[in-house]
């Protein structure tokens, strides 16, 4: 909370120090002009509100747009990355292979690890599949327990058929053996 | 995964309140069950305070009907989406038509607290207090406190000064809130004239044992205060204790000092207001109480009759003032040609980060040391987080702008990609005569069903089976092996045997031939299947892409002028949030020249006083 500004009180004493009734009247004047400043501010705020809103469902259009247009719906495979607790492996980076051929490299911030550990998950990459069988090798890389470098991969091999498909891939944590593990789910 | 009620729970309670509990959030480290992997990328935005792309995704996903689990809690998410990206109107609908219902009272209290908050900075006064009054019981304790102060604020403003100090009466525990709001209070009733009730609240801060450096500057700002409303109201005397009372390097002792000095001088004791006002030479010469010094040690001087002493002085103070008049022209200069604004988007690039922020610091710059009190003003931090989001928001367009054009080459490339495929494939589909082969494997079913009524064993021979019958038969029936001769009786045997082995052979083998033949037959009409099938598919999906290209031709095409008219829009709105700035920046600096040029004249004036008055001396003697 901002402190009323000693403003009145204060510029009231630099112009004429010891003439009160001015100081009165440049008081009113100051609340006047704070009032007319705040309508003013009212006025253009809720002009920016108006307009972002409009911004915000306009890029909600663009986005969905830009998703049937680049990942038609048919051929579309989204692959996801998430985190359940953990607590045994310290994510640095994810790399995927699909059918033998490297699609994502992705270096995780720490920013981005902690949003994964509270429960967000990340769309690493999306892609354009055709139906029938493929191969998805997932290469997990970070540090385990004790801060040791950890580098594990996981595979799954899917029919992709027609109709968006997701994929996710989740790090989770084995609590008996202290070590992290690493799941490829399938989703419809 | 399964979904986890009371982590949901957990998680809509924090999503409401974003940034102040995130730091709580990240010390606990909840895991969030998430059952829709669109729900999780909402969060994965929203945790790294991305609000913006974090609402876009979470509009998407509404738009495609894909949070089914998390219906009722993405709507809550949304809310407290739009409330940290400071979209407090869409907040507020969103909660007021979710709260009114069966949240739990603490939800439902926190979230008229932070919509209240966020509309007294707005100044969005009435809101804001019916948004307080929409609290039932109480807050926990930190936020309990803060909206009593705020209620406080409110009610100063509305002029209740009577409501907000009762308000504040039954303040408990030992908190710098309470002294804040009595501060408050007590300069509101200075600017209402009540000097000697403002006296009791504003001694009673000043007087008190601050227990941190924050209390301690309320001290000195409550003694100032108090010290210069006794003045105006003629309490010289009085007026020095408050006054004496502030620490002497605290960013409010220029104004002390001052103030000292001018209750002396107002009971004539002129030789003793000159020590307070000596002691601010060579302080900063951009605080007004330095300036008004550099006035009042001439004017002391002059009283004590150091008439040459004063003059120096009065000449010093003019040329002061004229170089810190030129210099506050030149920072006017920078915020009317844009810098200023350049400068703060370029050192503040938070893009999509929400109405938590707050400026502290100005960019580096001429203007910045001039700017410090509008600083503190809402509606200028308010109106920077306008223009930084509108500077986003234009962006933001500006690549759509770009990656629209994009998409249109590429259905354009993707269309005639297409339409040269497409005779390709209609003159492979019309040459495929997919119902004759059906006409003819069910000629052929019709076969095998008579060869099996008839137990057609023969129908079933391979090749040269046939072959070898066919000439066995055609022995047989030789005219030559009828006659009555011993070799024609032995080929007779020898025939009848062969092709009553064969006959064997066929019989003994036909199951196992109908079998293969069925299965055979059964195979292609699998095939024959999947071929109609696939030439359905092929025949819709020339279809559904022609309508495709079609729907998105129309929405590419549409798109384009709505970002261009959106930018526009943008850009219009960001110049009349430019200019409000510009307007209170330039306000503030024109007002501080203002002063500077009110006392440079005093100066010219006292100084022309005293040479007349030196001159008249002069010609005395004479």
């Amino acid at each position: 909370m901002t402190l009323l500004a000693l403003g009145a009180t204060a510029s009231a004493q630099d112009a004429a120090p010891m003439d009160a009734d001015r100081a009165a009247e440049q008081a009113r004047s100051a609340g006047a002009q704070d009032a007319a400043s705040r309508d003013q501010f009212r006025s253009i705020d809720q002009d920016v509100q108006a307009l972002k809103k409009e911004v915000l469902n306009l890029n909600r259009d663009l986005f969905l747009l830009e998703e049937e247009l680049l990942f038609p719906a048919n051929s579309q495979v989204a692959f996801f990355i998430s985190m359940d607790v953990g607590e045994y492996f310290d994510l640095d980076s994810v790399n995927i292979k699909i059918d033998g051929k490297e699609v994502a490299n992705y270096l995780y911030t720490e920013r981005e690890v902690d949003a994964l550990v509270r429960g967000g998950v990340h769309r690493v990459h999306m892609a354009n599949l055709k139906t029938g069988d493929h191969e998805l090798v997932a290469i997990f890389v970070g540090h385990g327990p004790h801060q040791r470098e950890y580098r594990r991969g996981a595979t799954l091999n899917f029919d992709k058929t027609i109709g968006a498909k997701y994929v996710e891939l989740e790090i989770t944590d084995r609590v008996k053996p202290q070590q992290p593990e690493f799941i490829i789910k399938e989703w419809e | 995964m399964l979904p986890g009620r009371s982590i949901l729970n957990r998680l809509s309670l924090l999503c409401l309140f974003a940034a102040p509990l995130v730091s709580a959030a990240n010390s606990e480290r909840e895991p969030i069950v998430v059952s829709e992997p669109q729900y999780g990328e909402v969060l994965y935005y929203f945790y790294q305070d991305d609000y913006f792309p974090a609402i876009v995704r979470l509009l998407a996903a509404q738009e495609q009907q894909q949070l089914i689990e998390h219906g009722e809690q993405a709507e809550v998410l949304l809310g407290g989406l739009f409330l940290s990206y400071g979209q407090h109107l869409e907040a507020a609908e969103i909660f007021e038509r979710l709260l009114a219902g069966n949240a739990d009272p603490d939800t439902r209290n926190r979230t008229w607290f932070f919509l209240a908050k966020i509309w007294y900075q707005r100044g969005y006064l009435e809101k804001s207090r019916s948004a307080l009054a929409n609290i039932e019981g109480d807050l926990p304790d930190n936020l309990q406190r803060e909206a009593l102060m705020l209620n406080a604020q409110i009610l100063i403003d509305a002029g209740e000064y009577d409501a907000a100090i009762a308000s504040l009466q039954n303040w408990k525990g030992r908190t710098e809130w309470a002294s804040y709001a009595k501060f408050n209070v007590g300069v509101a009733l200075v600017r209402s004239g009540r000097i000697d009730q403002a006296a009791e609240l504003l001694n009673e801060l000043g007087d008190m044992d601050p227990f941190n450096e924050e209390l301690n500057a309320l001290r000195d700002k409550a003694n100032v205060a108090l010290g210069y409303a006794l003045l105006q109201d003629g309490q010289y005397y009085a007026a020095k204790a408050p006054l004496q009372r502030v620490r002497m390097e605290g960013p409010f002792s220029n104004k002390a000092l001052l103030g000292v000095g001018w209750a002396d001088a107002e009971m004539e004791n002129y030789g003793r207001a000159l020590v307070p006002w000596m002691e601010l030479r060579g302080r900063d010469l951009l605080d007004s109480a330095v300036q008004e010094s550099m006035l009042a040690i001439p004017y002391a001087m002059a009283k004590l009759d150091s008439i040459s002493q004063a003059a120096d002085h009065y000449l010093n103070a003019i040329e002061a003032f004229h170089e810190e008049s030129n210099r506050l022209d030149r920072a006017i200069g920078r915020i009317e040609s844009g810098e200023f604004f350049d400068a703060f988007v370029a050192d503040y690039p938070l893009d999509s980060t929400g109405w938590y922020w707050e400026l502290e610091k100005l960019p580096e710059g001429p203007e910045a040391r001039y700017l410090f009190h509008v600083l503190a003003s809402h509606e200028f931090q308010e109106g920077l987080k306008n223009y930084r989001d509108l500077n986003y928001l234009h962006r933001n367009l500006d690549e759509w702008q770009q990656n629209v054009d994009v998409y249109v080459y590429m259905l354009d490339t993707q269309q005639q990609a297409f339409e040269q495929r497409l005779p390709v494939v209609q003159d492979t589909l019309a040459r495929t005569d997919v119902e004759g082969m059906v006409q003819h494997k069910l000629g052929l079913d019709a076969t095998m069903d008579n060869i099996e009524r008839s137990h057609d064993w023969l129908a079933l021979a391979t090749k040269s089976e046939s072959d070898m019958w066919r000439e066995v038969t055609e022995i047989a029936d030789t005219p030559a092996l009828g006659a009555d001769i011993p070799e024609a009786a032995e080929v007779r045997d020898k025939t009848a045997l062969i092709k009553g082995v064969l006959q064997w052979d066929l019989e003994r083998d036909f199951n196992d031939r109908q079998w293969n033949v069925r299965r055979e037959l059964q195979d292609v009409g699998e095939g024959l299947v999947q071929t109609q099938r696939s030439y359905r598919q092929i025949d819709e999906a020339v279809r559904e892409e022609t309508r495709r290209f079609a729907e998105l031709g129309d929405r590419v095409y549409g798109l384009a002028p709505r970002v261009e008219g959106m930018k526009m829009r943008v850009e219009d709105s960001l110049s009349r949030q430019r200019a409000f700035l510009r307007e209170i920046a330039i306000g503030e600096l024109q007002a501080q020249k203002d002063r500077l040029d009110v006392y440079t004249i005093q100066a010219r004036f006292a100084l022309a006083a005293i040479y007349d008055i030196s001159a008249t001396a002069a010609e005395v003697p004479e």
